[in-house]
């Protein structure tokens, strides 16, 4: 494998605060590779240094074996694109914004239309070239943001938070069109996130941020497996906790996380261990409800938040968990902050790192 | 009341027959103004980019300095080009004074403060994360602002139409540096001086269809303005054309 | 930063068309143009609109007139920026002549000033000679109370002005001084513009006749004190000294004043207005110095605007004695 880009010692500060710490990365050519880290880790300012936009303090950046100087910056960034984490637009039509990288490039029209139209199927988004996009949903938004990054067709593709907030349905799509982009054009791809399931099932490597410096970096299975020496990374992480496992007569596994709550879990485990609950496995009801659920929870709803068709919640069992309902069941449940709920997942649901 | 009656009826006259004079009149105005505009736009919108898109010391002092300048009296400025114009100023081997690019240069001076601080608003209203937007794409820093100036469009576009309204409508300038001369520097404002001046019989007459000509013009494109808002709104809101 | 760069070239571009336009084309294209700048009594009477279209018919020059009072208008000819000039003032006409900016006066035209006023005529002015018409305005105006006003005045550099400030004088009275009084008001404006005035305010004022008559279907002010010598208001043509000051049209500028001393010039002169208002506004002065008649207004007319006994001392003739035979 070729290493595409490098990042030696980099330093990059804002003011008085410093934001990437003497940072040094190799991204390999062709690999998809997830920044994991929480909210303010630097994982943002570490992509628009890759994306050319930002210049460090102190350290270099390499890209081909190029070091990228204010001069050349702006010719290396025909090769590196970023699609940011908060949605932004040209005010005009999903065609013109997919077109400006392209028609930039001096592409010919016929060319284009083209690869415009290929887009555009890419983010199953076919024949939405002249609608507006002020009037598209949350979701639709990020898969032309995508679409219009990934048609330049550049070495680098960086994503910032490319499914945060979003309902699963789009989750997916963005997801699929993440891993084909990859697989067809060996797009290498940097893409910052604070999901850990898309941490897991998405990229070949990890790379753990947390206040400006890269902890650790590995595959996927060698991360979540030292997990539980490196707590910290993960604090802001949903749903991830870490106890102490027991074995059960029942042959399950039992995990206390503390603050008398107790988990239950079919893998095997003794000892110190950290598990993961996906926020779409668990069930939220009003009332206790009988069921094969080993875990049920009752906890008082400590935040709200409206993602248009789908509502996230996060519960206070002892420990926070993240869920999330559909908008029509929170308001026929009644709900709102500091409602009382019960949560409801299998011991199988239970993942164990 | 008589005379006001009177001179309606024969400015309502004058207008239908259609008289060559009173549309030379028109034509210049319509000519010396627009293309005051186009120049102050050429002037002012660069300056408006500098000082949207960049931070340096001194910017506030600078924009205070443009605003302010906005207010200028007609008459004042048209007294300092006259001094600058006159063949014993600076200018005077150019002989400017008492022809249409007096008119042309004077009135641009008097606009571009205006289409500056309108378009400088604009420029800043745009969310400054385009620029990166535009860079991440492949654009060059030349390409970004114009893509940033684009976004701006709607703003800068009411600049330059407030510009236009007040060329056409202002009297000091034109009427100073300009000499009102008849089919060369007369335009619809020193027109409807002049004649209200000469007063008599017929000059009421003329003065008011003069004056009504402006006021149709001045208040027919602010109408089209909001009229075109209005579509534009109205298209964005119905159905999207596939 | 390229883009507003590249904005500002094209802004210099523009502008530099604009100018080089203008001077380019007023070089090489357009007809000759003689700048005439006039007394605003002249302008607003319409006369010289009609003597433009006369003129510019048999001449190939364009006449650009431009309305600005006389002492303007002497002005503006000393910075080059008239050709010619139309005015009524003797005195600052004579003036004009020994500061070596004028050359070649002719007298062109006269009138009489009039004073208007009220038809109730409440100062009783009526059947007076000028002087004492003006003491009487005088007297009724301090009898006021308040703020009432009773005399309009120009106030500017016109020649109606100047001829009011010397009737003051000869009335006994600095005009200076009494403008501060609380009867007296100033427009600093056009002549037809103090007529409105003295009309909204019932007050006297002092016009040329010509103005007064064009005005007189919107006012109800009255001709009141007219003619005798006093009151003579004569106009000349000047031309500006080509010696003296840089690029002006002189050549253009003889040419028109021989037109206008000629019969056609005359009869455009005499003519004027007279359809309109069934009198002439306007008397030519050349066929009258000739004939030596009418009378007494000639001898007045020599008293008045004569320098040493001539229309123009040869000092000032500047090698165009054709003018003056």
């Amino acid at each position: 494998m070729t290493t595409l880009a490098e990042l030696k010692n980099l330093t990059k500060c804002f003011g008085n605060r410093i934001v990437l710490d003497n940072i040094t990365l190799q991204i390999e050519e062709g690999e998809i590779l997830a920044l994991l880290g929480p909210n303010g880790a630097g994982k943002t300012t570490l992509l628009k240094i890759l994306a050319f936009l930002e210049r460090p303090e102190s350290g270099e950046v390499e890209f081909q074996g190029e070091t990228v100087t204010e001069k050349n910056a702006e010719r290396m960034r025909l090769q590196s694109a970023i699609v940011f984490q908060r949605t932004l637009f040209f005010s005009t039509s999903v065609y013109n914004n997919i077109a400006y990288g392209l028609r930039i490039r001096k592409l010919p029209q016929s060319t284009v239309k083209e690869e415009t139209k290929k887009a555009l199927r890419l983010v199953k988004l076919e024949g939405s070239e002249k609608r507006s996009v002020k009037k598209l949903s949350g979701g639709e938004q990020q898969r032309v943001a995508l679409a219009r990054a990934l048609v330049l067709k550049t070495k680098l593709l960086l994503l910032d938070e490319p499914t945060a907030n979003l309902d699963p349905k789009n989750v997916q799509i963005i997801e699929e069109v993440i891993a084909t982009i990859n697989h067809e054009l060996k797009t290498t791809i940097v893409m910052a996130t604070h999901n850990m399931f898309q941490a897991k099932t998405l990229p070949q490597r990890i790379a753990l941020m947390n206040d400006g410096k890269i902890t650790e970096t590995g595959a996927p299975a060698e991360i979540f497996g030292k997990l539980s020496k490196n707590l910290a990374s993960f604090a802001a992480v949903d749903n991830t906790f870490t106890g102490t496992a027991k074995t059960t007569s029942a042959g399950t596994t039992l995990v206390d996380i503390g603050n008398g709550v107790q988990i239950e879990a079919t893998d095997q485990r003794q000892g110190v261990t950290s598990i993961f609950v996906n926020p779409q496995d668990i069930i939220v009801s009003k009332s206790a409800v009988v069921s094969s659920a080993r875990n049920v929870f009752k906890g008082r709803i400590i935040e709200v938040l409206d993602l248009g068709s789908l509502v996230k919640l996060r519960v206070d069992v002892g420990k926070p968990f993240t869920v999330q309902i559909t908008k029509r069941s929170f308001s026929e449940m009644q709900l709102n902050l500091d409602s009382w709920v019960f949560l409801a997942f299998k011991a199988s649901a239970v993942q164990v790192i | 009341m008589n005379p006001i009656i009177d001179g309606i009826q024969k400015a309502l006259q004058l207008i239908l027959s259609g008289d060559p004079a009173i549309y030379g009149v028109v034509y210049r105005s319509l000519f010396f103004s627009g293309v005051a505009t186009i120049i102050a736009a050429l002037w002012g919108t660069p300056i408006a980019m500098l000082l949207g898109l960049r931070e340096f010391r001194g910017k506030s002092i600078i924009k205070t300095f443009f605003n302010t300048l906005i207010g200028m009296p007609t008459v004042a400025l048209g007294l300092v080009l006259y001094l600058i114009f006159s063949r014993a100023g600076p200018l005077g081997p150019l002989e400017l004074l008492y022809t249409p690019g007096a008119i042309i240069l004077g009135e641009a001076v008097l606009v571009t403060p205006l289409i500056i601080s309108i378009e400088t608003t604009a420029i800043e209203a745009v969310d400054p994360e385009i620029m990166d937007l535009a860079r991440t794409l492949g654009a060059s820093e030349s390409q970004t602002s114009l893509a940033v100036l684009k976004e701006a469009m709607n703003g800068i576009i009411l600049g330059n139409i407030a510009g236009f309204n007040r060329a056409i409508a202002e009297l000091g300038v034109a009427l100073l540096v300009g000499g009102n001369i008849a089919g060369l520097t007369d335009v619809l404002t020193t027109g409807i001086s002049m004649w209200t001046q000469r007063g008599g019989p017929d000059g009421l007459a003329m003065a008011m269809t003069l004056a009504f000509i402006l006021l149709l013009i001045v208040f027919g494109i602010n109408l089209t303005i909001v009229i075109v808002r209005k579509v534009r709104i109205l298209l964005t809101f119905g159905k999207s054309p596939q | 930063m390229k883009a507003w760069q590249k904005i500002l070239v094209i802004a210099v571009i523009a502008t530099t068309v604009v100018i080089a336009g203008t001077v380019i084309y007023f070089e090489f294209f357009a007809r000759r143009r003689l700048r005439i700048s006039t007394t605003t009594s002249l302008y607003d009477t319409g006369l010289l609109d009609e003597m433009k279209k006369q003129y510019e018919a048999t001449h190939n020059v364009d006449l650009n007139i431009i309305s600005a009072g006389t002492g303007i208008a002497l002005q503006q000819a000393s910075s080059g920026d008239a050709d010619i000039v139309l005015v009524h003032s003797p005195s600052q006409e004579k003036t004009f002549l020994t500061n070596g900016y004028g050359v070649c006066r002719r007298i062109i035209a006269y009138n009489y000033f009039t004073i208007v006023g009220p038809g109730t005529d409440p100062a009783g002015i009526t059947g007076k000679n000028a002087t004492e018409a003006l003491r009487s305005i005088l007297a009724y105006g301090r009898n006021q109370t308040g703020q009432t006003k009773v005399w309009v005045s120009r106030g500017d550099n016109s020649g109606t002005f100047s001829k009011e400030q010397s009737l003051w004088t000869s009335a006994g009275y600095n005009q200076t001084t009494i403008s501060t009084e609380s009867w007296y008001a100033s427009t600093g404006s056009s002549m037809a513009y103090t007529l409105n005035v003295a009309n909204q305010k019932n007050a006297y004022t002092l016009s040329d006749l010509g103005t007064y008559l064009s005005q007189k279907e919107t006012i109800s002010l009255e001709s009141l004190v007219n003619g005798g010598k006093s009151l003579l208001n004569v106009y000349s043509v000047m031309a500006v000294n080509p010696s003296k000051v840089s690029n002006v049209s002189f050549n253009d500028a003889i040419d028109f004043i021989k037109w206008l001393v000629s019969d056609a010039g005359q009869q455009v002169i005499s003519n004027y207005g007279k359809a309109d208002y069934d009198q002439s506004l306007f008397y030519g002065t050349v066929q009258p110095l000739k004939d030596n008649s009418p009378q007494p207004d000639v001898s007045w007319i020599r008293d008045y605007a004569f320098f040493n006994g001539t229309e123009c001392p040869t000092e000032y003739r500047d090698d165009h004695p054709e003018l003056y035979t």
